[in-house]
């Protein structure tokens, strides 16, 4: 249980952002107890809700006067506890800074708050013929700057790559306040150390981004969509390394599992994949409209090849969304079959992706556990979905027993523990599988650059010994 | 001096790991105490060490063909990678190779074409770099515009810091969100902050179709309306540079892509730009871009100039009238390049094109100039005090010593 914020606090708190922007009645702080990781569930001791990055630095500045920990907050849709907050903690959360500053055409180039939701900068630049590329599955709640903080990435990654390629500015409140501009497009990027670089995927523990310029892309001329159906996961494995063999840079490769085609098949939102099926693969190219059907014919070739038993294509939006729609709506249907859902995130060599599949498969009957598979296949980076009950402890901690054998497996082959989600909380006790003593050390310095007195954040990402606290109070895993 | 130091040097290192100095290694070759070519990391870390110890600075090269920027005054070892150069892993089917950092881009090359693929940079002199020189110089050149910069390309990287401590950054996939990424810094560092000892890299399939699309005019400022067209336009070319050398001016708009893709590019760029360009294939155009990128890469004088793409006219402006100079501007990212002919007089000319384009660009860095100009190396960009103290801030996390040379204008 927190204490409640000194009465002088939450009067200089009240004068930056007006009463109604300061919650500290218990009942409303419940909703910001967690992120999209609800396994773990603080309440704040407070939230504040600024709107400008004069707003944040005044907030900062008291907190951090006052020895209070900052938490920062877009959307909560994170899933690895990064925005959990801190018995002690004030969250400040960037609701109300959603503001698009500007669309810059002329350079494909936007300024946004980071309150601002990711579809939405899209939604904006399409009049221009732009879009912005990144687009993570949860793209129409999550927020640009819960994006820059976790440096995400989503689908069509395989092609455009991860939020740290569009980012060129940011504007960031670091610790006590104080507020600095880092990078700018119209700038020599080596003029100085890539500190924006540094800064996109520090969840949170360096500070907060008010403003944030991202590079826009030209929306593509045309889309081809496939939908391979395949027998076996390992099938659909070789299908993503064959089209990659020939040379072929599809937008986003897709997979999702059997377990994961009975779900939405069995749901509201049924998208007529075959329930059978072993495996459904989507791939799905852009660009010019001229070459989409050669590509497309190449691919179609390769998922037959490796014993694809129907292959569909589409080329216009109302067919291509249904073939893109067991993918979309997996997460919504593995909410009917089990009550919670622990979305596991690592990426592994793309060529080890059949091996590792037919692994995770043999460590969730291990462990007596349902995995569904949906995943970037283009990238490697895997999803598996353990479906358990928490009020089960026996499952509760097989779940625990097989997510890490999952991660270590990942890394044995060469992979990583987390390709988009983060660490946050949830990993930060298997940093050690990926990370040295001295790498870790090494980011517990760089944390203390930009905030020597850990105070964003805290006990994040970093085990607890490296950054020498003690462990997160009121965390319940 | 030399013998002195190569003396305790060799209680550290091997023998043959000791070179002389001499203009071989580059512009810093003839003032450096001794060079010294590490075989493997332990030998990195040792002289690193051993220089901490006895007050010598380390300048980290590869070949020392592309070192640019300040000579360190007082005692300097050049630490090569040279020595260093062998595909660790390279895995046709992930699109990633590792290898130690002093492999040739050349060689590299070599090793990838047997599949179709390879790394699509372009700065100046781009077979004759290192692996890890290119990493510390941070330098993409135009094809950014098409594939992004090299810091997002660059998956992994071990790294000997100031105080020989070894690190692995990153990691060889593609997707990594494991920790801080205190890779990224490293990255166009130019050595400040460590030794880059090996890297992971991303690879790309080979295009079927390289096209060279090429628009000649009288003048520079002729070409800026069809190249802000074509930078404007639905597709997306892998590279569009405009420039002059020896007075002759072109646009070149570079498409990868299939057959039909690249045909119906053209189609659009030509449309955006109101006018047909001639179009050269295969071979021909490679070789035509690799002349384009390496304008000015033996030139006595260097300036980069960098403004938001929309104000390139402003910058082009400036140099359209000064015909001596040979210019080449990256018209995706808004900067210019400008170097001028051996035979011509590069700090005069450095006088007359600098102070213009400080005026209308957001950073002028003067990368080169010929020795005893009378001006001095640097970026005209002032960085806020809270910036500067950042960046000393991640210098320490990295050397805390200083034992680095940090020679970044
Ligand atoms: C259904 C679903 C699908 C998803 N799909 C994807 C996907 O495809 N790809 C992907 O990468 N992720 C995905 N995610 C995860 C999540 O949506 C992303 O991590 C997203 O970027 C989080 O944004 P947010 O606004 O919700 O941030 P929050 O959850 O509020 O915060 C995330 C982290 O960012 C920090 N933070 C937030 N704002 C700022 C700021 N302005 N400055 C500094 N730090 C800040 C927080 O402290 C926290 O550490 C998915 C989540 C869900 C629920």
């Amino acid at each position: 249980m927190s204490s409640p914020l000194p009465a002088a606090v939450v009067r200089s708190l009240r004068e930056i952002v007006g009463r109604g922007h300061l919650i500290t009645e218990p009942d409303r702080l419940v909703v910001y107890e967690s992120d999209g990781l609800t396994a773990y569930r603080v309440p704040p001791r407070a939230v504040v809700l600024p709107a400008s990055t004069e707003e944040v630095s005044r907030v900062v500045a008291v907190l951090h006067a006052a020895n209070i920990a900052v938490i920062p907050r877009g959307a909560g849709t994170g899933l690895s506890g990064g925005a959990l907050a801190t018995a002690e903690g004030v969250v400040v959360g960037t609701a109300r800074m959603n503001a698009i500053l500007e669309i810059d055409a002329s350079n494909r180039l936007a300024r946004v708050q980071p309150g601002v939701i990711n579809a939405r900068l899209t939604e904006a630049a399409k009049p221009h013929g732009l879009y912005y590329a990144p687009d993570p599955s949860s793209q129409s709640t999550c927020t640009l700057g819960g994006n820059v903080a976790e440096n995400s990435g989503g689908p069509h990654c395989l092609k455009y790559g991860v939020t740290s390629r569009y980012v060129t500015s940011l504007t960031v409140v670091l610790a006590h306040g104080r507020v600095v501009s880092l990078g700018g497009a119209g700038a020599d990027p080596n003029a100085s150390l890539d500190l924006v670089g540094l800064f996109v995927g520090s969840e949170g523990c360096f500070g907060i981004a008010t403003e944030i310029e991202v590079r826009l892309l030209p929306i593509a001329e045309g889309v081809r969509t496939l939908l391979g159906i395949f027998d076996t996961m390992e099938a659909a494995g070789r299908a993503v390394t064959s089209i990659m063999g020939i040379g072929l840079l599809p937008a986003a490769m897709e997979i999702v599992d059997n377990a994961t085609i009975r779900a939405v098949e069995a749901s509201v939102f049924a998208a007529g994949y075959p329930i059978d099926a072993g495996a459904a693969l989507i791939v799905e190219f852009d660009g010019t409209e001229a070459g989409l059907d050669a590509d497309a014919d190449r691919a179609e070739a390769c998922c037959v090849q490796e014993g694809a038993s129907a292959v569909q294509r589409a080329a216009e939006a109302d067919h291509r969304a249904a073939l893109w729609k067991g993918r979309k709506k997996a997460f919504g249907a593995m909410g009917r079959i089990a009550p919670d859902l622990l979305v596991q995130d690592a990426t592994v060599p793309r060529t080890r992706l059949p091996e590792v599949l037919v692994r995770i498969a043999e460590l969730g009957e291990r462990y007596d556990l349902k995995i569904a598979n949906v995943f970037h296949a283009g990238d490697g980076n895997l999803h598996p979905n353990i479906l358990f009950d928490r009020l089960d402890l026996d499952e509760l901690d097989r779940v625990e027993r097989a997510s890490k054998e999952i991660m270590a497996l990942c890394v044995e082959v060469g992979g990583t523990i987390t390709g988009e989600h983060g660490v946050g909380i949830d990993k930060r006790d298997y940093m050690p599988l990926v990370h040295g003593p001295e790498e870790l050390a090494a980011m517990a310095a760089a944390k203390a650059v930009f905030d020597p007195d850990g105070l964003f954040n805290p006990d994040k990402v970093l085990p607890l010994r490296t950054q020498g606290t003690e462990p997160a109070a009121g965390a319940e895993a | 001096m030399t013998e002195r130091v190569t003396t305790s040097l060799s209680d550290v290192v091997p023998e043959e790991a000791l070179s002389l100095p001499s203009t071989d290694w580059g512009r810093f070759g003839p003032g450096a105490n001794v060079v010294v070519c590490p075989s493997n990391v332990d030998e990195v870390a040792a002289t690193i060490r051993w220089a901490g110890a006895t007050g010598t600075r380390v300048v980290p090269i590869g070949t020392g063909r592309h070192t640019e920027g300040n000579e360190p005054s007082g005692d300097f070892l050049l630490l090569s990678t040279s020595r260093m150069a062998s595909v660790q892993i390279y895995e046709p089917g992930d699109l990633t190779l590792t290898a130690e950092a002093g492999l040739g881009i050349s060689a590299l090359s070599k090793v990838t074409a047997e599949n179709r693929q390879w790394l699509p940079f372009d700065p100046v002199d781009f077979p004759r770099r290192s692996l890890g020189g290119l990493g510390a110089a941070g330098q993409t050149g135009p094809l950014w515009t098409g594939y992004g910069e090299l810091k997002n390309h660059i998956l992994g990287m071990t790294v000997v810091c100031g105080d020989g401590r070894f690190l692995k950054l990153g990691g060889r996939v593609v997707k990594n969100v494991a920790g801080f990424d205190i890779l990224r810094p490293v990255v166009g560092s130019r050595g400040a902050l460590a030794v880059i000892t090996s890297l992971t890299v991303r690879l790309f399939p080979r295009p079927v179709v390289d096209r060279l699309l090429v628009l000649e005019a009288k003048s520079l400022v002729d070409l800026v309306g069809p190249a802000r067209a074509v930078a404007m336009a639905s597709v997306l070319p892998a590279s569009i540079v405009l420039v002059r050398e020896r007075n002759v001016c072109q646009l070149l708009v570079r498409l990868h892509g299939a057959a039909e893709t690249a045909d119906a590019d053209q189609r659009t760029v030509e449309a955006a730009a109101g006018v047909p360009f001639v179009a050269v294939d295969g071979g021909s155009a490679r070789v035509l871009a690799d002349s384009v990128r390496d304008i000015g890469g033996e030139s006595d004088l260097a300036l980069h100039a960098f403004v938001l793409p929309s104000r390139l006219r402003e910058l082009l402006a400036i140099v359209n009238d000064m015909v001596d100079l040979n210019v080449c501007a990256d018209v995706y990212r808004g900067s210019l390049r400008v170097s001028c002919a051996p035979e011509a007089d590069a700090d005069e000319i450095a006088t007359r094109v600098r102070h213009g384009m400080e005026r209308v660009a957001e950073d002028v860095v003067v990368e080169r100039l010929p020795r005893g100009s009378t001006h001095s190396l640097g970026t005209s960009r002032v960085r806020s005090d809270a910036v500067l103290e950042l960046e000393r801030g991640v210098k320490r996390v990295f050397d805390a010593g200083n034992v680095l040379w940090d020679g970044r204008p």
